[in-house]
Order: C-alpha cells, then structure tokens, then sequence
C-alpha cells in the first residue's frame, strides 16, 4: 500500500468515526423520540449530504488509473454450476409459485398468516430482492414464468425497436402504482389474482416475441433483478465469478440506450416513491389535493408520474451540467448511460434500508406459514433492537458511496483527463447529495398510512 | 478482467459519437488524427492519443503526451490540496456545528 493510498483508507476510517455516532444517535429512524431531542432533523440530513460531498472528495483522491483498473478488473473463480442447481432453482421457483397460487386462494385470510401474502412480500419482494444485489442474480434460473414459457411455441413475432425498454419502464410504474394503491398486501385472493394476471401477460407476451425477448427486454422483474444483479459479487460469466460489489455496474454495455437509462432513473424513484406515500406530508398533502377536488383515483398515477418526470428531469440537467463541466465532444446522452448505472446502487441501497427490518421481524411469519400453509398457527414477529435503525441507515450511506465510487471510476474510463473526469461529476454528486437528503429524510419519518387506498 | 475495460480506446467511442460540441467550444476542436474524435484542448488530445493510440503514435506524439501528464501532474497536486481544504472545513464544521448543537 503506498503512503497516498494510506492516507486516503485513514481519513475515511476517520471521518466515518467522526460522523457514525453522531449518525447512530440520529439513527432512531421509526420515529423515535430521542432523535428529535439530541440531533435535530436538519443537522441528521446535512450531515448525510455531508458525507456524500465528503466522499466525492476522497474519492478524487484516487488518481491512479491502473489502481481503479485493477479494482475493477478483479476477478475469481469460475465454477461451473452443477446441473442440479438448475433443477434445484426452477424447483423453487415453480413451488413458491404454487405455493402462492394455493394459499393465496385457499389459504387463511389475514395477511400476516397467509403464506402467500408472506412469500411474495417477505420472502420474495424483501428477502429474495436482497439477494439479487448483495450476492447475484438468481432470477434467470428461478423465475417461474421462464420455466413455464420455455417449452411453449412461438410466433416469434419481430419485438418492435423502437418500443426498446420502455414497456419495462411503464411496466414497473404501474406495478409500483398498484402495490400502493391497491389491496395486493392484504388480500390474499386479490394477490393471487395479479399473480396469476401477470402470469397470464407474461407467457402470452413469451409466445408471441419469444421468450428470450420477453425476458430480456420486456419484463420488468428480470430487467431489474438483471440490473440489480450487476452489483452484486457473483455474477455468471463462463461460470460463477466473484468480483468486488460494485463494480460491475461502471460496464458500458449495462445501459445502452436511452429508455434503459430511463429504467434506472424509474427504479431508484419508486424506491423512493414507495417512501415516501406513508409519510405524514404526503398524507396532509393528499388530503388537502383532494379536498379541492381532485378525484383521488387520480392522484397517485398523477404524484407517481409527476415525481417520475422530475427525477429524470434532474438527471438530465445534472449530465448536461456533467458535459458543460468536462468540456466533451461526447454527447449527452453517452454520459447519461454511463452515469446511470451507479444510481442503481442508491436504489439498492434504499431498498435495504427499506425492507431489511421488515424481513428479519417478519421471517419467523413466514417460515411458520410455509410449514403449514393451509393452517398456520398464531404469527409471531421479531422485535428488532432499537440500534436496528443504525443499519438501515447505513444502508442508504452505503449505496450512496458504492455509486459515487463507480460513478467515479466510470468517469475515469470515459475521460482522458483526470480532473476533467472529477469535474464531470459535480453535477451528479450535487443531485446525489440532495437525494441522499431527501432518501433520509424520508426514512426518518414516522409512518403515516397512506390516505386513499384500499 | 472485464471486457468493457480492457483498454482506454474500448471506450473510445466511433467517428461521429463525439461530434457534439460542449457548451462555449472553442473555436477550432482538436482532432485526434488516428479516430477522429474532437477535444476540447490539445492536453485532452495529447492525453487521449497516449490512452488509446499508444502503439501508434508518432515520436512528437509521445513528447505531447508526456508533457500533458507532467502537467496534469501538477494540476491534480493542486487539486488535492484544494480537495483536502475543502473536506478538513467539512469536518471541522461539522465538529464545530455538533458541539454548538448538543
Ligand atoms: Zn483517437
């Protein structure tokens, strides 16, 4: 290790223990009192920001092109997985999904004993989610649909160009919109019925493009855990490797194309979005819009997409200020699919925060469902430490950092000039530090039911 | 090593792909005269032919080059020293804001 590179591991060490008790008081996250007395919300959020901007700092430090090469460039392994753990991953796949399918129609019809309102939640959107990021994407080999659709024909119909990835895009507004909106949390039968609805899209959309077209470029659940999975330390290429988090997702080839660029931005706001309907603001501002007359059927749809046009607004202005910066021939739009990959690892990031605690108090549920899912006994739940929140909010921190790094090194990549690479990310750092507030802000708020859904 | 990164001119994107000015360009882009791309300044370009035409530059080539780095060198030490001033503020804010605080 050179001295340089000393220096720099010593003052994150030390600016992360400067800030991590003050952010650990701060940390009490589900609307604990004590935060409101000790640090006031304004500071927890500048100092979040603080550490974003601090970070950007640090990371500029790191000048060597052949370090971040090596870095990035770090592989091991190889194995080749064995036959039956394909077998094995299509197995559970097709009986989490008969699972679903059985208890969610016939199966007890409180949420919190419903082994189907618990796979899909818990297990599947919480749990299984986790892992398409922290270790790698699984979801080729398990998706149950894949494994229905591959011995079905095709028509093989030409997928349309110029559709490229934006069914995917709209594909997954809608759903965010109906998990809000709708009972698909709390009603056993209706889950089951949009499980077996998307089923019935999905395999008719497999017939008519082909599979491996529906897969790769229509379906929003594989193009996510795809692009989650790049993050993650096992990825398949030629067998399973393991590479450092992160990394994968400065690839050029990740992003290729502007609706693709517009997935990622959908993804990180409907983390976000999912936030931010159950805090109390939304709930005063829900209230007040529609008390002046907008029917509230249309307010979610309208807040989702308004909110969705203007993170992608920031994020075009945030690449054009990129290209102002670096003073590149390189248009727009070739930054905008080179930066946006490391947004990812926010989304992720916020999505950990999100689901991790709900994961661990709801496993227990979950494990004793599946054990008996037609007659479960009494849910138990797990009561996290208060210190919980800590992680959580870690988890926000992390992501935040892992983007900046690869944003960083994909600027390294795309530049000739080392601080004309740092100066391209101003912009992108200024957006990620207000969004880091806005992410904080959101998790330290006490949870507010979300008016106007059924 | 990943494919996308296995060398500098991977990246280099084709004739064309980097023909959109940046805001204020000046007057005349320089051209790298091995792919084409447009830089804004001639260090950008010595830079860029050394990363992604090593192999075939010319003897004058190579001289730019290395003075772009030498000067880059300086450049980014400067850099640092800003950067470094500008996290030790952070720091000591924040120390200063929290004591003020609590
Ligand atoms: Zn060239």
């Amino acid at each position: 290790m050179t001295r340089r590179r000393r220096l720099v591991v010593a003052a994150v060490g030390l600016l992360a223990a400067a800030v991590a008790p003050a952010a650990a008081h701060g940390a009490g996250l589900s609307g604990a009192a004590d935060r409101s007395l000790s640090v006031p919300t304004w500071l927890f959020l500048t100092t979040g920001g603080g550490v974003i901007g601090a970070s950007f700092l640090l990371a500029s430090f790191v000048t060597d092109r052949s370090f971040i090469r090596r870095v990035h460039g770090w592989r091991r392994g190889g194995l080749r997985p064995a036959r039956a753990a394909h077998w094995l991953g299509r197995a559970v796949g097709l009986g989490g999904l008969a699972a679903v399918l059985v208890a969610g129609l016939v199966g007890p019809r409180e949420a919190t004993r419903n082994a189907a309102v618990l796979t899909v939640w818990v297990g599947w959107w919480s749990g299984y989610t986790m892992t398409t990021y922290l270790v790698g994407n699984s979801w080729p080999a398990v998706d149950p649909w894949r494994t229905l659709a591959a011995p079905l024909p095709s028509l093989d119909v030409d997928y349309p160009d110029r559709l490229d990835a934006w069914p995917s895009v709209a594909a997954l507004l809608g759903l965010v919109w109906l998990e809000v909106v709708s009972p698909v949390a709390d009603r056993p039968r209706f889950l089951a019925g949009v499980v077996a609805a998307y089923g019935v899209v999905t395999l008719a959309g497999a017939v008519v493009f082909g599979a491996d077209v529906w897969f790769r470029r229509v379906d929003p659940v594989a193009r996510l855990f795809r692009y989650f999975g790049r993050m993650a330390p096992l990825h398949y290429d030629d067998g399973i490797r393991l590479r450092l988090p992160g990394v994968g997702l400065d690839e050029p080839r990740l992003v290729t194309s502007r609706a693709e660029v517009a997935f990622v931005v959908a993804v990180l706001w409907v983390t976000t979005f999912d936030g931010l309907v159950a805090t109390p603001l939304w709930r005063d501002a829900a209230v007040t819009v529609v008390e002046a007359g907008v029917p509230p059927g249309l307010l979610y749809p309208a807040a989702l997409v308004a909110g969705y046009a203007a993170v992608c607004g920031v994020y075009a202005l945030a690449v054009r200020y990129s290209k102002r910066a670096a003073r590149t021939y390189l248009p727009a739009d070739v930054l905008a699919r080179r930066f946006a990959p490391p947004l990812l690892a926010i989304a992720a990031g916020y999505h950990l925060a999100h689901f991790l605690g709900y994961f661990l108090e709801l496993a227990p549920a979950l494990a004793t469902a599946a054990i008996a899912p037609l007659s479960p006994p009494e849910p138990v739940a797990l009561v996290l430490p208060g210190w919980f929140g800590g992680i959580e909010l870690a988890g926000v921190l992390l992501g935040h950092l892992l983007a900046i790094w690869v944003a960083h090194a994909a600027a390294y990549d795309v530049f000739p000039g080392k601080l004309q690479a740092v100066r391209s990310q101003y912009g992108i750092t200024v957006a990620m530090v207000c969004y880091t507030m806005a992410s904080l802000w959101i998790v330290s708020q006490p949870y507010a039911v979300p008016p106007y859904v059924t | 090593m990943s494919g996308g990164r296995a060398s500098a001119g991977d990246t280099a994107a084709p004739t064309g792909e980097r023909a959109a000015p940046p805001p204020k360009p000046p007057e005349e882009p320089a051209v790298c005269g091995h792919c084409g791309d447009r830089f804004a300044d001639d260090r950008l370009l010595a830079l860029h032919r050394g990363r992604a035409h090593r192999e075939a530059l010319t003897d004058a080539e190579v001289e730019a080059y290395r003075e772009a780095r030498t000067e880059e060198r300086d450049d980014v030490r400067l850099f640092r020293v800003k950067a470094l001033g500008l996290l030790l503020l952070i720091y000591f804010g924040f120390i200063y804001v929290y004591a003020f605080v609590l």
